[in-house]
């Protein structure tokens, strides 16, 4: 096999906008050796510098964790996007960048004269995409939101949680976890295209569509059978039992899930062959399903009294599908993801030790790596703005006109 | 953009997303089934009639695919199948790690012999690793991935998504892995293994709260409706919707809007008028100011429906969203006035159904579904005829169980 190298090499990647749905797209080819370059400004800044911000924080704009964890491996650079300089310069690292990502509200773009007609101007075969709430046109395209409405929207909200209870949708509002792959996806898939023939393009993704789109099975039973899909727990419609089964210990739990009648005979054997699992209610999938209040009240007796991470062995090495329910802290000592080196720990100037994260994805020739922390607002001015040939006098004339603020 | 690119496709469930997004974007992805039909695959619920020629999950996620059938089991089978990769510039599986070079037809065996095919394998829990023999649907992946923990309220169990998020946050990162292994293949004219795991891929729906919750103490436990320390999901007087109490530069003016509206209503009590949003910080909040806030805004919501609220959030620009269900997605004019839904016909069905077309629009390429999802072997004499097989090697296949 070939050493591992950087796949991205070489690429540079222009990120203008804030939050998660931008900014995690990019991280992709951060990690595998592109360089990615975020303007951003002190006036208007990325509201993840802010996020937990009190008065009195000592590191200012410099000290949001959240910002610090998503923006690894990225270079800063700060530009007044008010001043005709400031525009300028981003100009001119348009002409420097293969591929332009950003993730304002459909106006900003070309308020500052920087819509894809003048981009391409710059540089003929840039890669351009936006990726904003509800894309570059429509009714609703200006109305102004963030993730928690993107969920909502496109419908995640409505399907997850309890019948009797509020949408509460998965936790991290969900169209900032989904569209930022999909951005990521159709990057990658138009530098191919631009490898192939030299052309580069514009894309515009709506976040929620990358919701509506993922949600296509919904959809489609909707359109075909007027069927409209709702909160149900954790119980399938076609599993029995499918739930989450309490354990040893404060608030601990196990998800087990039994699609097969030869999978139930494996759970009662693994479990010792309790009463339940010779009831005969619950022989048959259909069975399960009829009395799956008594099913799970049953189960649950049973499980209370294991810890978890024994109990999941103990299923999984008998083909039953089982998995503790994880909290943040489990994650950081979970032994799966210590061999897929998912978390990398490192010391961040102002606060201390951080555990930065990859994504989902392993190459078998290409690292991925995390080598720096998410950086401060315009600590590459000097690096960036030489490298696209502004001299040192330059650099100091726009700082002091107020451009790199 | 993934024009001219050949994707075979032998992913189970977990998987179908990842190839509907390829061929979507262009590629030929061809479905690989065993002889009769993925029998799980295409469970219910079904259009009319139990029959795996109609069902909707099936017909949902594997639009843009041409579909044949195919055993592994059999010795002629793999014969095919290596002449079928021959043919091939990507490879996407969801099998358990190493099931099939324990065949002789996995990533391990045939890259040596076809060293520019990409390989993508999406698992449970990945290739290697203490976990990589564990079995799990999208319920486990979901309850590993540390999302679960995280979703529904304190006095219940943890919660998850009636749809298979596991599969949504992993089949994209499937699809953006093998376009990036395509590109490195331009440059540097070899294929490489992609190593796509479910739990993993879970992680980033918590995005970042791992590296965050030791200085977040909202970040430990299930809050419900809320979302760290401040309500976000609100009764409507028919349902739920979404609105952040979270303020910030982006937010200010829709907290001012909304307290706005109220006023005009009769609704804001002096106190609440007092307030200046562009100073109001949720993470300064007492308890008692938190609830204070939450009653006078749970109040309002609760007097009007949620069309009733959206509308008015539309006109004010208050950052509020209804919970739709899929009637009400279908019906939404922003994603009619972008053409999201397309109408496929199904003929022998006698049914026409609305599938969401694509997220994106791109000015160089059309993106897009291509095809209707395809019928068990419906391509088997297309595909298997570019390898020369006439009409009667196909009848012999078939008589044997191979196809």
């Amino acid at each position: 096999m070939a050493k591992p190298s950087r796949m991205f090499e070489g690429l540079k990647i222009l990120e203008l906008g804030a939050g998660a749905a931008g900014p995690v797209a990019t991280r992709y080819f951060a990690d595998l050796g592109a360089t990615v370059v975020r303007v951003e400004s002190a006036a208007r800044p990325d509201f993840l510098r802010l996020l937990h911000f009190k008065p009195g924080d000592p590191h200012g704009l410099n000290g949001g964790v959240m910002f610090v964890l998503m923006n690894p491996n990225k270079l800063s650079v700060s530009v007044n996007l008010s001043k005709p300089a400031g525009i300028a310069v981003v100009e001119r690292l348009v002409g420097w960048a293969d591929v332009v990502s950003e993730n304002f509200s459909p106006r900003a773009m070309a308020k500052w004269g920087l819509g894809y007609e003048r981009l391409r101007e710059l540089r003929p075969d840039l890669v351009m995409v936006s990726s904003c709430l509800f894309g570059q046109t429509g009714p609703q395209r200006l109305y102004p939101g963030f993730g928690g409405q993107g969920s909502a929207i496109a419908g995640f909200n409505h399907l997850t949680g309890w019948p009797d209870r509020e949408a509460i949708g998965p936790s991290g509002t969900i169209t900032d976890s989904l569209s930022p792959r999909f951005v990521a996806l159709l990057i990658a898939a138009a530098l191919y295209h631009r490898e192939r023939t030299g052309e580069g393009q514009y894309i515009d993704v709506s976040q929620i569509e990358t919701g509506v789109y993922s949600l296509s099975e919904a959809i489609v039973r909707c359109s075909a059978l007027g069927e409209v899909l709702g909160r149900r727990g954790n119980h399938a419609e076609d599993a029995a039992p499918h739930a989450v089964y309490p354990c040893a210990g404060e608030d601990r739990w196990i998800a087990i899930a039994v699609f097969s009648d030869a999978e139930w005979k494996r759970l009662g054997g693994a479990l010792g062959e309790p009463g339940f699992a010779r009831d005969a209610r619950f022989a048959t999938l259909a069975g399960r399903l009829e009395h799956e209040e008594a099913l799970d009240a049953a189960l649950a007796e049973t499980t209370r009294g294991h810890e978890p991470y024994a109990l999941m062995r103990r299923l999984q090495a008998a083909g039953v599908e089982a998995g503790v329910v994880q909290s943040c802290a489990d994650l950081l000592a979970d032994p799966q993801l210590e061999a897929r080196r998912h978390f990398v720990r490192m010391h961040h100037r102002h606060l201390g030790e951080m555990d930065f994260e990859h994504y989902g994805l392993l190459f078998s020739e290409s690292a991925r790596e995390i080598r720096v922390p998410g950086p401060d607002l315009g600590e590459h001015n000097q690096q960036v703005l030489s490298e696209v040939g502004y001299s040192a006098d330059e650099i100091r004339a726009l700082a002091e006109a107020g451009v790199l603020e | 953009m993934l024009d001219g690119v050949r994707v075979l496709d032998l992913s189970e469930e977990s998987g179908f997303l990842a190839g509907k997004i390829l061929g979507d974007l262009g590629a030929d992805v061809i479905k690989l089934e065993p002889p009769g039909g993925d029998a799980f695959g295409r469970r219910g619920p079904y259009l009319g009639k139990e029959d795996p020629e109609r069902s909707l999950r099936w017909l949902a996620l594997n639009t843009s695919k041409r579909g044949i059938t195919l055993s592994l089991a059999s010795e002629r089978g793999r014969e095919l199948f290596l002449e079928l990769a021959a043919k091939a510039d990507v490879v996407f599986e969801t099998g358990a790690p190493g099931a099939l070079d324990a065949q002789g037809i996995g990533y391990a065996s045939l890259h040596a012999q076809l060293p520019r095919l990409v390989w993508c394998s999406l698992t449970p829990f990945g290739q290697s690793g203490p976990y990589a023999g564990f079995r799990a649907h999208d319920l486990v992946a979901v309850a590993m991935g540390g999302n679960a923990a995280l979703t529904g309220d304190a006095d219940r169990p943890p919660v998850r998504c009636t749809l298979p998020t596991a599969y949504y946050a992993a089949c994209p990162e499937a699809a953006a892995g093998i376009a990036m292994a395509l590109y490195a293949r331009e440059k540097n004219g070899r294929g490489q293994h992609v190593d796509v795991s479910l739990h993993e891929c879970q992680l980033a729906t918590l995005v970042t709260a791992p590296g965050q919750f030791s200085r977040i103490p909202a970040l430990r436990g299930r809050t419900g409706a809320r979302l760290g320390g401040t309500r976000e999901i609100w009764r409507a007087k028919d349902g739920d919707v979404s609105f952040g109490l979270r303020g910030g530069a982006a937010r200010a003016p829709s907290l001012a809007a909304l307290v706005g509206w109220m006023a005009e209503e009769g609704m804001a009590a002096p106190w609440l008028l007092e307030i200046d949003w562009q100073k109001y910080n949720h993470n300064t909040l007492s308890s008692e100011e938190v609830a204070r806030l939450e009653a006078a805004f749970a109040a309002f919501f609760a007097t009007r429906t949620r069309r009733e609220l959206y509308e008015q959030a539309l006109v004010r620009r208050i950052m509020l969203a209804p919970c739709n269900d899929a009637r009400e997605i279908l019906e939404q004019p922003q994603l009619r006035s972008r053409e999201l839904f397309v109408t496929l016909d199904y003929p022998e069905l006698g049914a026409r159904i609305e599938h969401p077309d694509f997220f994106a629009k791109a000015s160089g390429s059309r993106i897009g579904i291509r095809r209707r999802a395809p019928r068990v072997g419906e391509h088997n004499a297309e595909v298997y005829g570019e390898l020369g097989l006439d009409g009667a090697s196909l009848r012999a296949l078939a008589r044997d169980g191979v196809i």
